[in-house]
């Protein structure tokens, strides 16, 4: 609704439920975002976590200092690009490719295909069932077992899947003319008009490999093979500092937060530059189910 | 290839002889093949492990075959029936929730004049959703600290005495929800937008020359008009209800564990913690099957309402 602001008598109503619904929204952003804030503020300022500022009085390094003197969070922060980065990658050729082959409408055997992949948003084996196999497949303390199956993501598949298929069918008529093979059509047409859902859903797969604990909990044992966010998790409940006992110039909520920030940060340079293709790549086939 | 199979795939496809059309498809049965392998072995193959919850099962795999003991022995736990109820009880008042605020959240936002804040408000509601809850957790663990976090020092500064709001059950729920609604909210809300700028406008003009109030017109209107979205939402949403594991596994304590143990925290304490794979495997099957119940339900009630089903 286009309606312009003002106050005249016809307008009042809707002036006052504006101005309304600004307030709540700026109250609502003003919720989100305090408490990212604060851990900021926290993991600069050796005297936030005794106030309720939110503006950093003094500012003191020590915190991302002994972060990067710490040579046992190395290990963990590398896990976790290495999952992200070779996640995305697997995840995004299997989204892709299973994608293409579900649209391929009149290929024996799709409404099967399309059915077995439905089938596991519904039911599945369980914890303990799923657990064996990833054993009895050799994939404990391998990062394959905390990859594959987030890339199997039925969901993202049907969103690939209705991206495509609002791609023009008569521009893969006129490629296959043109001699184009399955796999060309694929490399050379698809994907590159699909990128603001290869843009969205990659993120969206992304942060699931960076945010991942549940699968690095129960299937990797080995400390070598730790991912930051486990690494985190157990300096929380430990209430133990990273290696070395800490300053007095450091409390242990100092700590805490910077290693949070730095959690978070690769996510909130990243997000900027993607968000724009969201609705897009999210919603196209979100609401026509 | 080219010319000719052009010329097939216009044509209804019945005609075309079955070995033409397998043909015709080849690589795409060789691309879909690894990812048919990976699909059995982390979906199917596991579905087939169902069995172990009919065995006593040890640390050196099956002993005995005992037929349902292990369901019986679940089903009279009392400890079982409370995770049930908690499951139930917690992620179906988060799902409510969930579709109230996500819903009306989207409504204002898509009343909004202002193009440039409403993109604004939109970046700033979307963030927390891009957390993980391990950082979440750590967050409002750090927030909520009964010595220095934030709202004690608020409280006490008000001379209020501060809360133990992780470890005390009545408190413990209303932040569990509470922490739901900031993470999910604004990306809940994301769906309902792209569905509301699809409604018809003329349909709000007609209202308001009818001298429809806005609440009337939100009730008339705009409910009306994306309600098969809030269906499909809600029941993509049912099929994970009891799926509930990771949020309550970083925020619950034992002193919590009364209000906070769900049927995912009690299958993964007494499959990987205990080691008892027959018992756990018993309960995640019931938990499924009680899943699988609830989407048919739902869907078969969305073919009664609107003609068709959403899976």
């Amino acid at each position: 609704m286009d309606d312009k602001f003002s106050f005249k008598s016809g307008h009042r109503a809707r002036a006052v439920y504006l101005i309304f619904a600004y307030i709540f929204l700026i109250i609502l952003m003003i919720c989100m975002i305090v408490p990212i804030i604060k851990v900021i503020v926290d993991s600069l300022d050796p005297t936030a976590t005794y106030g309720i500022n939110l503006w950093p009085k003094k500012i003191d390094l020590v915190a991302y200092k002994h972060i990067l003197n710490t040579k046992s969070l190395y290990r963990p922060f590398f896990v976790s690009v290495l999952t992200t980065v070779v996640g995305t990658f697997v995840g995004l050729l299997i989204v892709t490719v299973t994608a293409y082959v579900i649209t391929q409408k009149d290929m024996p055997g799709q409404k099967l295909i399309v059915k077995l992949i439905l089938f596991t948003m519904m039911f599945n084996g369980g914890l303990i069932p799923t657990y064996l196999t990833v054993q009895a497949f050799g994939l404990m303390d391998s990062i394959w077992a905390v990859i594959l199956p987030l890339t199997l993501s039925a969901y993202n598949i049907i969103l690939m899947k209705s991206f495509f298929e609002s791609i023009p069918g008569t521009l893969f008529e006129a490629a296959e003319i043109d001699g184009c093979t399955p796999i060309g059509i694929f490399l050379k047409i698809i994907l590159p008009l699909s990128k603001p859902a290869l843009a969205s859903i990659g993120l969206f797969i992304a942060v699931t490999m960076w945010n991942d604990f549940f699968h690095f909990q129960i299937y990797i044992t080995d400390p070598l093979w730790q991912n930051f966010q486990l690494k985190l998790r157990e300096m929380i409940l430990s209430e133990s500092q990273v290696g070395t006992p800490t300053t007095s110039a450091m409390s242990a909520e100092m700590l805490k937060s910077a290693i949070v920030v730095v959690v978070i940060t690769p996510f909130l340079v990243i997000y900027p530059f993607v968000q724009k293709y969201f609705v897009k790549g999210v919603t196209i086939g979100a609401v026509k189910g | 290839m080219a010319r000719k199979t052009t010329a097939i795939s216009a044509i209804p496809t019945k005609k075309v002889p079955l070995k033409k059309r397998l043909y015709k498809y080849r690589y795409f049965y060789v691309m879909f093949i690894p990812v048919f392998l990976l699909f059995m072995i982390f979906n199917y193959i596991p579905m087939i492990g169902i069995f172990i919850s009919f065995f006593d099962w040890g640390l050196f795999g099956a002993n005995e075959f005992v037929g349902l003991d292990n369901f019986k022995a679940l089903f009279s736990s009392n400890l079982f029936w409370r995770a049930f109820r908690n499951t139930l009880f917690l992620s179906f008042v988060n799902l409510i929730l969930s579709m109230i605020f996500s819903v009306g959240l989207a409504v204002i936002l898509d009343d909004l004049i202002g193009k440039k804040f409403k993109k604004f408000a939109q970046t700033v509601l979307y963030i927390p959703h891009f957390l993980s809850w391990v950082v979440v957790a750590s967050i409002f663990t750090m927030f909520l600290s009964p010595q220095d976090g934030v709202i004690n020092k608020v409280i006490e500064a008000f001379g209020g005495d501060s809360i133990y709001f992780m470890v005390d059950k009545n408190w413990w729920t209303v932040i569990f929800l509470l922490i739901n609604r900031w993470k999910e909210t604004g990306w809940g809300t994301i769906i309902f937008i792209a569905a509301l700028t699809g409604v018809d406008q003329e349909m709000y003009e007609a209202a308001k020359i009818d001298g429809a109030t806005r609440i009337q017109r939100i009730l008339y209107i705009t409910l009306p008009s994306i309600q098969n979205t809030i269906l499909v939402v809600f029941v993509l949403n049912l099929a994970k209800v009891l799926n509930i594991f990771e949020p309550i596994f970083v925020l619950y304590n034992s002193s919590v564990l009364s209000v906070s143990d769900v049927i995912g925290t009690y299958v993964y304490r007494m499959g990987i913690i205990n080691q008892d794979y027959g018992m756990s495997t018993a309960a995640g099957l019931f938990k499924s099957v009680v899943s699988l119940v609830l989407v048919s339900m739902s869907n078969r009630i969305s073919k009664k309402v609107k003609g068709e089903g959403i899976i």
